[in-house]
């Protein structure tokens, strides 16, 4: 539906995307698909900031299992940042975030990152 | 209680999830379309990065991929299935496919099984007949499914094959009008498993309330089609009863099945119970309404000594007022720790003593009235007879009926 997008920052070898709004349809799989873009053009620190996100159900669920997933083929890191306790729970429930590396704002990532090789 | 947070978070996200499945099934969407969300939809509520749907093309005997997730070059991947293999399925029970290694099934795709990094398989079967399949890779938790995971998989998988089945019947018929019908029915049948499975849990809480919300919904719907209520309102006092106790979720088990007397704080802690199946449920949208009511009040009594709200008689609705009977009847007619349990005749008597205080009159007298008829057999489907124990006089039950509904008659 329309009530989703998403908001894109890049910057070297790090790139933070922002999904906006419900992440409940297929209309999020373009989270997946940007974020494997990403990892072809061979940027591998990726942030996901979820300050905007409002909603999410398992379809949502699903496509960041799916980003975990790429994240761990292509070798990459993964940070989720601003997330709501709610939102946090699903992924604590779900083993998502046993494979990403949770900050409670997105700068605190950042400098995480660059401190990566 | 951590755990039980956690249980309780679980089995709400999976609840929002079959609704949401149930949604997008009956959808006015495209089948392929709708198979590809459902296959997201459990993906994401196993966390399973990897998956494929399958339709079984009966002609060829071979499963036929329709959707995958997460599966690069799978087009066109298929998997043999002979009729001995699908007499070996259980419908819609996954099974893992690599304790399966040594069989022929497995041999024969291994090579599918691989490019599609398959770990679990689910026949999906709509009645008897085998429709498609799932199957699931590796889950990001790395962990194996649990009982309760199986279960929700298999309510999961019986909507998909529903959906299936129905996608191969929808280019035969054609009529429109059919159709929806058809979908809607199928939308009830989906909305019921899943929150009967949901009812099974609520009930396996307390080992003393084994398929107690079950019986109070039968019950509840025995006196709404006495008093005549719409169809669709029955239904909806049916999902009531299968959940109106869904806040003993959260309540310590150890307190539900503590035997001696409780102390006032443990009688408070469970008190807490309708307002908290109230906040859960709240949350979700039902095609049925006041259900939400009808359950955050059952406890409400006729005299306004009830909780959570202390409601009195005219602020309760007859819905609020059937659950009420209902639920403390079978309370009375089954075994708890805190007693034994009551003939139906001492149940009977107990009602009748409570009348005006904590039961309603006239919805306790077509509770009664209904009883009877179903003892001398002049209602089609017994709701309430068949979970009664069969241990009674039939002539004395009907006798106290007559005179205690009598009674109420002046
Ligand atoms: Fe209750």
């Amino acid at each position: 539906m329309n009530n989703f997008s998403i908001a894109l920052k890049s910057s070297n070898d790090l790139v933070v995307i922002m999904p906006k709004g419900y992440v409940n349809d297929l209309g999020a799989e373009r989270l997946e698909s940007t974020c494997e873009q990403f990892f072809n053009k061979g940027i591998r620190k990726v942030v996901i900031n979820f300050s905007d996100m409002q909603y999410l159900n398992s379809i949502g669920a699903s496509v960041f299992t799916g980003m975990v997933q790429k994240t761990l083929e292509y070798k990459g890191l993964l940070c989720f940042t601003n997330i709501k306790k709610i939102h946090l729970d699903v992924f604590n429930m779900l083993g998502i975030t046993k494979h990403v590396k949770v900050f409670k704002e997105e700068l605190e990532a950042i400098n995480f990152l660059k401190g990566k090789k | 209680m951590k755990k039980k947070q956690q249980d309780l978070k679980r089995l709400l996200f999976n609840i929002a999830s079959l609704v949401d499945l149930g949604q997008e099934v009956t959808s006015a969407k495209g089948i392929d379309e709708k198979m590809k969300t459902a296959l997201y939809v459990v993906t994401g509520m196993f966390s399973v990065p990897k998956a494929g749907l399958f339709v079984y093309n009966a002609d060829r005997h071979k499963l036929e991929l329709v959707t995958c997730k997460g599966i690069k070059d799978a087009d066109g991947t298929s998997i043999d299935v002979q009729t001995k293999y699908i007499k070996a399925f259980q419908k819609n029970t996954p099974y893992n496919i690599s304790e399966a290694r040594n069989n022929s099934f497995y041999e024969r795709n291994a090579e599918a099984f691989r490019r599609l990094q398959a770990k679990t398989l689910i026949p999906l079967f709509a009645k008897d007949e085998f429709v498609g399949a799932i199957c699931l890779g590796k889950r990001l938790s790395r962990t194996s499914y649990l009982h309760s995971e199986k279960d929700t998989l298999k309510v999961v998988a019986s909507q998909m094959a529903i959906t299936l089945h129905n996608s191969s019947l929808f280019k035969k018929i054609k009529n429109q009008v059919n159709e929806n019908k058809k979908l809607y029915q199928n939308m009830r049948h989906i909305y019921h498993d899943t929150i009967q499975a949901f009812a099974a849990a609520i009930d396996a809480k307390d080992v003393y309330t084994r398929n107690h919300s079950y019986r109070v919904a039968r019950y509840a719907v025995a006196v709404a089609r006495e008093l005549r209520w719409k169809a669709k309102e029955v239904e909806g006092i049916y999902i009531a009863g299968l959940l109106h106790d869904i806040g003993k979720l959260i309540i310590d088990k150890g307190l539900l099945n503590k035997g001696e007397t409780l102390s006032a704080a443990e009688i408070q802690e469970i008190k807490r119970h309708p307002q908290i199946s109230y906040d859960i449920l709240s949350k979700i949208k039902f095609p049925w309404k006041d259900v939400v009511d009808f359950v955050k009040h059952h406890h409400e009594r006729i005299d306004g000594t009830g909780y959570p709200d202390e409601l009195k008689d005219p602020d309760l609705s007859d819905g609020v007022k059937i659950l009420a009977v209902a639920d403390a009847f079978d309370a009375m007619t089954t075994k708890r720790t805190y007693r034994k349990k009551l003939s139906l005749f001492d149940a009977l008597r107990e009602v009748n003593k409570c009348l005006g205080t904590q039961f309603d009159n006239r919805i306790s007298k077509v509770f009664f009235k209904v009883l009877q008829k179903e003892i001398k057999g002049e209602i089609k489907e017994a709701q309430i007879l068949p979970h009664l124990d069969k241990d009674f006089d039939p002539t004395i039950i009907t006798t106290l009926l007559e005179s205690i509904t009598a009674e109420l008659s002046y």
